[in-house]
């Protein structure tokens, strides 16, 4: 007989949060939160907020772990979305990027990333890959991404901002993204 | 005549979720008649997901997973009641632990060489990492092979009437003789151990292993012999190191089947 560790799949402990288990919820909580708390705050700027936000995900997770679909993607992938979306909402004072992404089915797409992000060692280091592609952006593209991703601001809303006229906004969303594609 | 694509400018704003006004209409009119639009958007979104990652890690208080679980308490559903989910998504674990693993290999092995070349150091630990992982291939491929098979079953082990507090599951497949083994106990006595055992249809039980008391993120892999049927499982105290049969407390039990 003999026996190894290794880490419980997420899919394994969503299972057991699907069949009611507290402490597979904790667990994925102590796996997952330090990362998504990360973007919350990067998004609201707000630990109360943040962590409220953060509360209602996993509220989410423990309520429909079944809406979940690991076919669809990963687990962190998918919590980074709602989380995302719920702390831009909260941000804006809008409800509509939750129904968005909840509910739009056909569009949502996959959950999935190109990379590993369940292991974490992996994960760590692409978020530093990651880091350092923004770092590298021309500051106009990774001001203009920026805008997008952490404030939810539409491309309208960053040409306003940002006095560039409608076209070279997109036009620099289009060149900071292919520039992670090669990157990343 | 064939509609052309979306235009890639908007597709990368659709996917970060800034398209607005007509343009975001007339995006959405053509992904409804465009597969290969749709899965270009696909791949968009999981590289949008990740700029999330940008963003530096933080930790929220303690308080804050204090509160969520009081509040999951609060809301408790009994395992007893909810174990057919549970199947099903065990037919999910293997194939996404197969996955994963793969993944993880190809970026360590990524991260690895660009590491090395930026960083001599960095690049070494990686190296080791990868080591590690390779080592514990036969162990994964096991736990992959058990959660995968359709014959394989789950039983919940519950905490016994005066004994502490604790819950484990065990995935068992009786033809392959191997098992995955995850749970939480209090924290065991000094000079003692935790001890899994299978105990058969007749016969005495069998020893699966030691067990730490929180094997919640590190599952525990057990290699029986092929073809023995579980009528349960059980945790007992055992001193330290375990012993041949049980001799101690049963601290958790589960019925097969």
């Amino acid at each position: 007989m003999t026996a190894t560790t290794q880490p419980v799949p997420d899919s394994a402990l969503i299972g057991r949060v699907m069949a009611g288990d507290e402490s597979a919820l904790a667990t994925l909580y102590d796996r997952y939160s330090t990362m998504l708390f990360g973007m919350l705050m990067r998004i609201l700027n707000d630990r109360g907020a943040a962590e409220e936000v953060l509360q209602d995900l996993f509220m989410q997770l423990w309520r429909n772990a079944g809406q979940f679909d690991a076919g669809r993607g990963s687990l962190p992938a998918w919590l980074m979305v709602i989380g995302r979306n719920r702390a831009i909402s909260r941000l804006r004072g809008r409800r509509d990027r939750e129904v968005l992404e909840e509910e739009e089915g056909d569009f949502a797409g996959t959950f999935a990333s190109p990379q590993n992000i369940e292991d974490e060692a992996a994960r760590a280091q692409l978020a530093h890959r990651v880091a350092a592609a923004l770092s590298k952006l021309p500051a106009e593209q990774r001001q203009a991404l920026e805008l997008a991703y952490f404030e939810g601001m539409t491309q309208s809303e960053i040409a306003g901002k940002t006095g560039a006229p409608l076209g070279t906004v997109k036009t620099r969303v289009r060149a900071a993204m292919q520039s992670l594609r090669q990157i990343l | 005549m064939t509609e052309p694509h979306a235009n890639p400018e908007d597709l990368d704003l659709y996917a970060l979720g800034a398209l607005d006004g007509e343009e975001k209409q007339t995006f959405e009119a053509h992904l409804r008649s465009c597969p290969a639009c749709r899965r270009e958007l696909a791949a968009a979104r999981e590289r949008t997901t990740l700029l999330g990652l940008a963003a530096p890690a933080a930790a929220p208080r303690p308080q804050a997973k204090a509160a969520l679980m009081d509040k999951v308490r609060a809301e408790h559903r009994s395992p007893a009641t909810q174990m057919a989910p549970l199947k099903a998504a065990k037919k999910r674990w293997g194939l996404r632990f197969s996955l994963g693993f793969g993944l993880a290999t190809a970026v360590l092995a990524f991260a690895t060489f660009e590491l090395a070349k930026q960083d001599l150091d960095r690049g070494r630990q990686l190296k080791k990492m990868q080591a590690q992982l390779s080592q514990d291939t036969t162990a994964m491929q096991a736990m992959g092979q058990v959660t995968a098979a359709p014959d394989s079953a789950m039983v919940t082990l519950l905490q016994q009437p005066g004994g502490p507090p604790g819950q484990a599951h065990v995935m068992y497949n009786a033809r392959m003789g191997m098992g995955v083994y995850s749970g939480q106990l209090a924290p065991v006595p000094a000079g003692k151990s935790y001890q899994l055992w299978l105990v058969p249809a007749s016969g005495n039980p069998i020893s699966a292993g030691l067990v730490e008391a929180n094997q919640q993120n590190g599952a525990m892999v057990m290699h029986l012999t092929p073809g023995l049927v579980a009528k349960a499982f059980a945790v007992t105290i055992e001193p330290q190191g375990g012993a041949p049969q049980p001799t101690g407390p049963k601290v958790l039990v589960g019925v097969a089947g």
